[in-house]
């Protein structure tokens, strides 16, 4: 249990990393999608951790899940510009409450023993 | 509880996908100094084209004004021609320009040795009078420039005598006295050597007279000083 734990968080910090030491900068104008992608990936980790200590983790959601969350926050993001209407809020806020709550759970799991 | 390897695998590995887009992420914000929100580009982006609409105008402005100067300076250049001929011929009326011309060239000259001798019969002297009567008689005969031994006869010169010399614009002058003036020269030559007239009067006092006629003539400009001192224009 808490090796997953240390392992999403190690895995997390190896990213930034790589992603701090990686040459290519992405253009301002993509910064918004990409950010409300990133945040729908972070609950899409999360929420597998989660999945994994209630034990009923399969990687195909999982896989599926990240991208397919990611892609979609990005996609909304992108209408609402387009619409004039702030849509990525709603990613955001849909997101940041799952994000909230899986960390919740993880957070009940390892302390329940 | 059973430790599925793979899952825990799918997790770092996603786990560090996620590690590389919040780095990313954070150094795209950051390597912009103000990442705009989308209302304030919409701001800018509508004073953009206002400002742009303004250029125009200002350049259409540019052009008209332009156009105006242009206008304003060909005038300008007009006026100054106008002034500049008008000045010349002024210039050329109150004898401040070196003229040429066909005239005639009068040669008054004392009778020889009368500065010597004394009494009735020394000979003839030329006076002022002599030269001012030779003045007045081209002037009405069309003379149009004048000079006594090189100094120009402007309307304000002076023929005087002044002791044994003749003063004309306040320069000393002494025998021969060579008059030129421009003008038609028949008539010239003839107000002077007309029968009865001035040559002759002064041939019988014993002067020598010589009228020649000339096919150019150049008569020098007025090189004294011109200064008003007392008189001032008045309005109309």
């Amino acid at each position: 249990m808490w090796l997953g734990l240390w392992l999403t968080i190690i895995g997390i910090a190896v990213g930034v990393l790589i992603g701090l030491n990686m040459p290519v900068v992405l253009p301002h104008a993509y910064a918004k999608y990409f950010s409300v992608a990133a945040l729908a990936a972070l609950d899409s980790v999360f929420g597998g951790l989660r999945a994994a200590m209630e034990e009923h983790f399969d990687n195909t959601i999982f896989i599926t899940g990240f991208f397919s969350n990611a892609l979609l926050a990005a996609g909304l993001a992108f209408v609402g510009e387009r619409l004039g209407i702030d849509l990525y809020l709603a990613a955001v806020v849909a997101f940041g409450v799952r994000l909230f709550q899986n960390i919740a759970i993880i957070r009940r799991h390892l302390l329940k023993k | 509880m059973v430790l599925n390897k793979s899952t825990y695998l799918y997790i770092t590995i996603f786990a560090v996908v996620v590690g590389s887009m919040l780095a990313m992420q954070f150094r795209t914000a950051s390597s912009q100094d103000l990442p705009l929100p989308f209302d304030r580009v919409q701001e800018l982006t509508i004073e953009k084209k206002q400002l742009e609409k303004d250029v125009t105008q200002l350049q259409k402005e540019v052009a008209d004004l332009e156009a105006k100067l242009e206008e304003a300076m060909e005038s300008h250049a007009g006026a100054a021609g106008a002034l500049e001929s008008e000045l010349y011929k002024i210039k050329l009326y109150a004898g401040l320009l070196p003229l040429v011309g066909p005239g005639v060239e009068v040669t008054l000259d004392n009778t020889p040795g009368a500065e010597l001798g004394y009494g009735e019969n020394a000979g003839y002297i030329i006076r002022d009078e002599d030269l001012l009567k030779v003045l007045n008689d081209l002037r009405g005969a069309g003379a149009e420039a004048i000079a006594i031994n090189g100094q120009r006869i402007l309307a304000t010169s002076q023929v005087r005598l002044a002791g044994n010399h003749i003063n004309v614009n306040l320069t000393r002058l002494s025998p021969p006295y060579k008059i030129i003036a421009i003008g038609n020269p028949g008539a010239l030559k003839s107000s002077l050597e007309i029968k009865g007239g001035l040559a002759e009067y002064l041939t019988e006092q014993g002067a020598l007279v010589n009228v020649e006629a000339k096919e150019q003539i150049r008569v020098p400009a007025y090189d004294g000083s011109l200064r008003p001192e007392y008189a001032r224009p008045t309005q109309k």
